[in-house]
């Protein structure tokens, strides 16, 4: 699309007068991404102004219309079929996603002070402070170049923080991750992708070099391994920020200067935005690499000190980020409405002869956008030199409402606003059926303590510690639950907790994805990652009322009615439980077209939700481990445990697929969190332990992994079901907890009605895990041992 | 009120780790300045009493690790770190700042180079006090500190490492071998006593919680890296300008 062989850097092209396929041809030809009927939108609008295009408003146009930026799917409208039974959804974002936001925001005013505008949605912290979360995914690019990849992906959402309200503090960052499985034979693998395990190594080294030379810990994550991931691998990466509140609001003013502050502007990541938008075959690795950047940490971390400070002297009326579209998005943003000049000739470039679109449209890294008031500049500019960034003025925000683009006195772009952000609205169809669930129970009572080894063992389940160790999980000097930690520093934890500076307050963030639910029962997916990620932020010591969450979807292709549904009915689940929680989703993001085109058919990845979620932590006293502490203590289990391993660990571990999907009581699981807040308030627990994949068998195991005491565990008193079931169900809303003796009554009562149990006590008699049935003993086996299953279940690989 | 010493924190493009050192440095006295690079003087320098290079990547460290920092510094005010110190001055560099140290001459020969595993690590390790030292008065003989650092190797000239642990120059050694250093040195000081460089973080064990450990009660309130920057404090504040450098 260069302006070759003329002067020009821009040029016009005639669509008024094309039929339907020569618009389709041209959409294709330009990689623009545009259907049909968003052509034909376009070519009546010009028809109406009476003029052709230029190639740049056609580039403009197409990023701004394209899933990565306006998520249409999330939009459209849907007829979905489940059972038989056939509804309407308007809009799956404003249906399940703001919809209950907005409920809960009614219910608990002032808690949420900014959601889905901005780059980031907050949440109050205390008078003076807000806190935001953000997730971002960076799937494609990661596939294709996964350092470089999952670098800029990290890269990409500290900007949307430090682009959230006037510009916020990144002080956390969580990264999650999803891969075919390590030991793929290679011979297996299609085409030119890349081998799970040269994902894997570039994507952890990828997120380590960018996060840990921007100095922002990385501090929690997880990663799933599941063969449909080989060739569409999930790369999500989320970073938390502080605020002081006054910051929040921003706003553009007629006449502020328009002002790149950043890195330069270059060909690198041309058509970023619509290349995420398509799904990947076997010839992606070849073309598409234009896509993919390169990031430069330190240049972001000067452009982080600089918009700190700036902030804080109040020189930023608007502070937006670079991110797919390049300027043309940040400019949509920041002046959409108002409207504003932009004038290319003035942007730095890395390199001399950029066309205009390729100015306009690159998605360079480390770029940010500010509007500043006229009187500010000389100290943006004298800031700028303290920092050893670059700030330029660019252009000239107005009250026009039309955004003019000018490149060498020429006008490249005129667009309105009212079309700009009008794309038409699509429609979709989509089709659930729900499972049948064998009857029965799974596994075999005899093998449990064999059973919980090759569990332990699981790629899904082993400690993640050589890539933990590899990230900065504690610059900056505030975490205070690390995500390794009790006695040895080597244990898991369900959560990490951190200090944020001038409050004496924390935030715990926490994640869930559990893709294998989803495959069985995606409505229970939906609700099983909301209670799990909920779980996690109370166990670490946050208040249940003071919690928000984050949904961030991906899957394949959404033109299959069937891959839809599932979606449908994941979005469903998720709504549910944030709804039953009053635990509001602040921010979001989806990924369509995550399947991959080979000989035999298209690959998707099934539907993935992640979860990321902060709680308040008022106080450094309820900061909870998920480690033992001390012999002497007694274990007790809340929760019910019910016949639920579907998609169980313990079931794919056996190559089953289980009974039911756990399930969701809201209502008892929030009066068990709600009661569990009130423990941690009175001092009674000395430990909490979260159980997830693996069920209590793993949660008890993981839980001595300090080594220093014993534990013995009365199976009958969690339940009457088959003791296999007992320790590998995965039933949500299940804690154990480390409880002082001197307390135990105190914690007794104080549970009355729910389901509450003694189960076991830990010992300095030995450090064993010793678990009873009736008069057999399941398991009496070294912690020592099933540590080192459970450690070295990833090192070979990493 | 009494005049506090005033501590002043250089910060290059990359340096991360100042925010954090500053609390630790305000916690237990010192007035405390953060000063950019580009708006730095011989001037501001000569004020303070204690220079602290805090961790981080300065410019990316993408050659050899603080070697930018250190031309730059060179190129724009020749040797005032140097020149600092010989003056009286007490100058701490933590991880990067340990690694621009080495590379300025200011510390006994040798040089920080990739760990011998050739991966970034973050963990906590066990230190032992090798000699006396104006940062760790206040230290036991065996603590921890996190560390996290990708080019924390110390290595030195054949047999100088050795020198250094026995005149006690190398204050500061690791427990067991975490990264190939020679003798396991963690921290190094030279002769005066009044320039110290470690590749472990005291910033980050300010608080007694922040110990991985729920049940670690060495203290109740602070955590061993309090007690390091306390030490300093407390030796300015005395007025002792020369270390102690003997052996233990």
């Amino acid at each position: 699309m260069s302006a070759a062989g003329s002067d020009k850097s821009y040029r016009h092209i005639a669509i008024r007068d094309l039929d339907v396929d020569a618009l389709t041809t041209l959409s294709a030809d330009m990689q623009l991404s545009l259907s049909t009927e968003d052509m034909l939108a376009i070519q009546n609008q010009y028809q109406q102004l009476d003029r052709e295009p230029t190639d740049v408003e056609l580039e403009v146009i197409a990023q701004t219309w394209s899933e990565h930026c306006k998520h249409r799917i999330f939009a459209a409208k849907i007829r979905h079929t489940k059972d038989g039974e056939t509804e309407e959804v308007d809009s799956i974002f404003k249906t399940y996603i703001k919809a209950i936001t907005d409920q809960i925001m009614l219910q608990k005013p002032g808690f949420v002070l900014s959601c889905f505008h901005d780059n980031a949605g907050f949440i109050k912290l205390d008078d003076e402070h807000a806190v935001c979360l953000k997730a971002e995914t960076h799937n494609h690019p990661s596939a294709i170049e996964p350092y470089a990849g999952a670098n800029t992906g990290l890269g990409g959402v500290i900007r949307d923080i430090l682009g959230a309200a006037k510009g916020a503090k990144p002080i956390a960052s969580l990264d999650v991750f999803c891969f075919g499985k390590p030991d793929m034979p290679p011979e297996q693998v299609q085409g030119d992708t890349i081998h799970p395990l040269g994902i894997m190594r570039g994507v952890v080294r990828g997120v380590r070099d960018y996060g840990n030379r921007m100095g922002i810990p990385t501090v929690t994550g997880a990663i799933n391994f599941h063969p449909a991931y080989t060739y569409n691998p999930l790369v999500f990466c989320g970073t938390a920020g502080v605020i002081p509140s006054k910051f929040i609001d921003k706003q553009v003013n007629d006449g502020d200067y328009i002002v790149a502050v950043g890195g330069r502007t270059g060909r690198d990541g041309l058509h970023g935005a619509t290349f995420s938008s398509m799904s990947l075959d076997t010839d992606s690795h070849e073309e598409d690499v234009g896509a993919v950047q390169i990031g430069n940490p330190i240049e972001e971390k000067k452009v982080n000190d600089f918009i700190l400070q700036a902030r804080d002297e109040n020189l930023i009326e608007f502070v937006t980020d670079c991110g797919a579209g390049g300027f043309s998005s940040a400019a949509g943003e920041m002046i959409s409405e108002s409207g504003g000049e932009i004038y290319l000739e003035n942007c730095p470039l890395k390199e001399p002869g950029l066309v205009s679109w390729e100015i306009f449209l690159s998605e360079s890294q480390e770029r940010m956008v500010l509007s500043v008031n006229p009187r500010n500049w000389e100290r943006i500019l004298e800031l700028a030199d303290v920092y050893e960034t670059e700030a330029t003025r660019i252009g000239t925000v107005s009250d026009s409402e039309v955004l003019r683009v000018f490149h060498n006195g020429e006008k490249v772009v005129e667009l309105h606003a009212d079309f700009l952000h009008v794309a038409p609205r699509k429609t979709f169809a989509s089709s659930h059926h729900t499972r049948c669930v064998p009857a029965g129970e799974i596994g075999d009572a005899a093998s449990v303590s064999e059973d919980l080894k090759k569990v332990l063992a699981d790629f899904n389940i082993s400690s993640r510690e050589p890539i933990i160790r590899e990230y900065d999980h504690e610059v900056q000097g505030n975490t205070f639950l690390k995500p390794l930690a009790g006695a040895g520093g080597d244990c898991p934890q369900d959560g990490s907790v951190i200090g944020i500076d001038n409050t004496g307050k924390f935030i715990s963030v926490g994640v869930s994805l559990l893709p294998q639910y989803g495959e069985l029962d995606p409505y229970k997916m939906g609700l099983s990652s909301v209670d799990e990620c909920i779980r996690q932020l109370v166990v670490t010591g946050a208040d249940p009322d003071q919690i928000a969450i984050l949904d961030n979807f991906c899957m394949g292709n959404p033109d299959e009615p069937a891959e839809l549904g599932g979606l449908v009915e994941t979005v469903k689940g998720i709504a549910a439980a944030a709804l039953g929680y009053a635990a509001p989703f602040v921010s979001g993001k989806d990924s369509f077209y995550n399947y991959f085109e080979t000989d035999e058919g298209p690959i998707s990845i099934p539907v993935t939700i992640l979860i990321s979620g902060m709680g308040i932590v008022e106080d450094r006293a309820h900061i909870t481990g998920a480690s033992l502490r001390k012999g002497g203590s007694r274990i007790a289990l809340i929760g019910a445990t019910k016949n639920e391993t579907g998609g169980s660990a313990y079931s794919l571990v056996r190559g089953e697929e289980g009974t039911a999907v756990p399930d969701l009581d809201i209502e008892e699981a929030l009066a068990l969190y709600r009661k569990l807040y009130e423990a941690i308030k009175h001092g009674w627990i000395r430990s909490a332990h979260d159980l997830s994949e693996g069920g209590l068998a793993v949660a008890l195991a993981e839980f001595g992994f300090p080594c220093g005491a014993g534990l013995e565990i009365d199976l009958n008193a969690v339940g009457d079901l088959a003791p296999q079931t007992l320790l590998f169900a995965e039933s949500n809303s299940r804690i154990l907890l480390e409880i002082a003796p001197e307390y135990s009554a105190e914690v007794a009562t104080l549970f009355a009605g729910l389901p509450f149990a003694f189960v076991g006590e830990s010992t300095d008699a030995h450090q064993n895990l010793i678990v009873k049935y009736g008069e057999d003993e399941l398991i009496n086996e070294a912690f020592s041992t099933l540590k080192e299953i459970w450690k070295n279940g990833l090192t070979p690989y990493y | 009120m009494e005049k506090r010493p005033h501590a002043l924190l250089l910060k290059f493009a990359g340096t991360n780790c100042d925010e954090e050192t500053a609390r630790a440095l305000r916690t237990v006295g010192f007035e405390t300045e953060t000063v950019p690079f580009p708006l730095l003087t011989q001037e501001l320098i000569d004020r303070a009493e204690l220079v602290v290079l805090s961790g981080g990547f300065s410019y990316g460290d993408y050659i050899m690790a603080g070697k930018l920092a250190q031309l730059e510094l060179q190129r724009a005010l020749g040797t005032p770190l140097k020149t600092f110190h010989e003056r009286g001055g007490y100058l701490i560099g933590i991880c990067n700042g340990f690694q621009i140290l080495m590379r300025l001459g200011i510390l006994p020969e040798g040089s920080l180079i990739h760990n011998t595993h050739g991966r970034f690590m973050c963990k906590w390790a066990g230190l032992d006090k090798r000699a006396e030292s104006p940062c760790l008065d206040l230290l036991p003989d065996h603590f921890e500190l996190p560390v996290a650092h990708a080019e924390g190797r110390f290595v030195a000239p054949e047999g100088k490492s050795g020198q250094y642990v026995s005149e006690g120059l190398a204050a500061l050694t690791y427990s067991e071998d975490i990264n190939g250093s020679e003798e396991q040195i963690a921290g190094l000081q030279d002769i005066t006593g009044r320039a110290f460089g470690l590749m472990p973080h005291p910033e980050r064990f300010l608080y007694a919680n922040h110990h991985y450990d729920a049940n670690w009660d060495a203290d109740p309130e602070w955590g061993w890296g309090y007690y390091f920057f306390k030490s300093i404090f407390d030796r300015i504040m005395s007025g002792e300008t020369t270390a102690k450098s003997c052996a233990v």
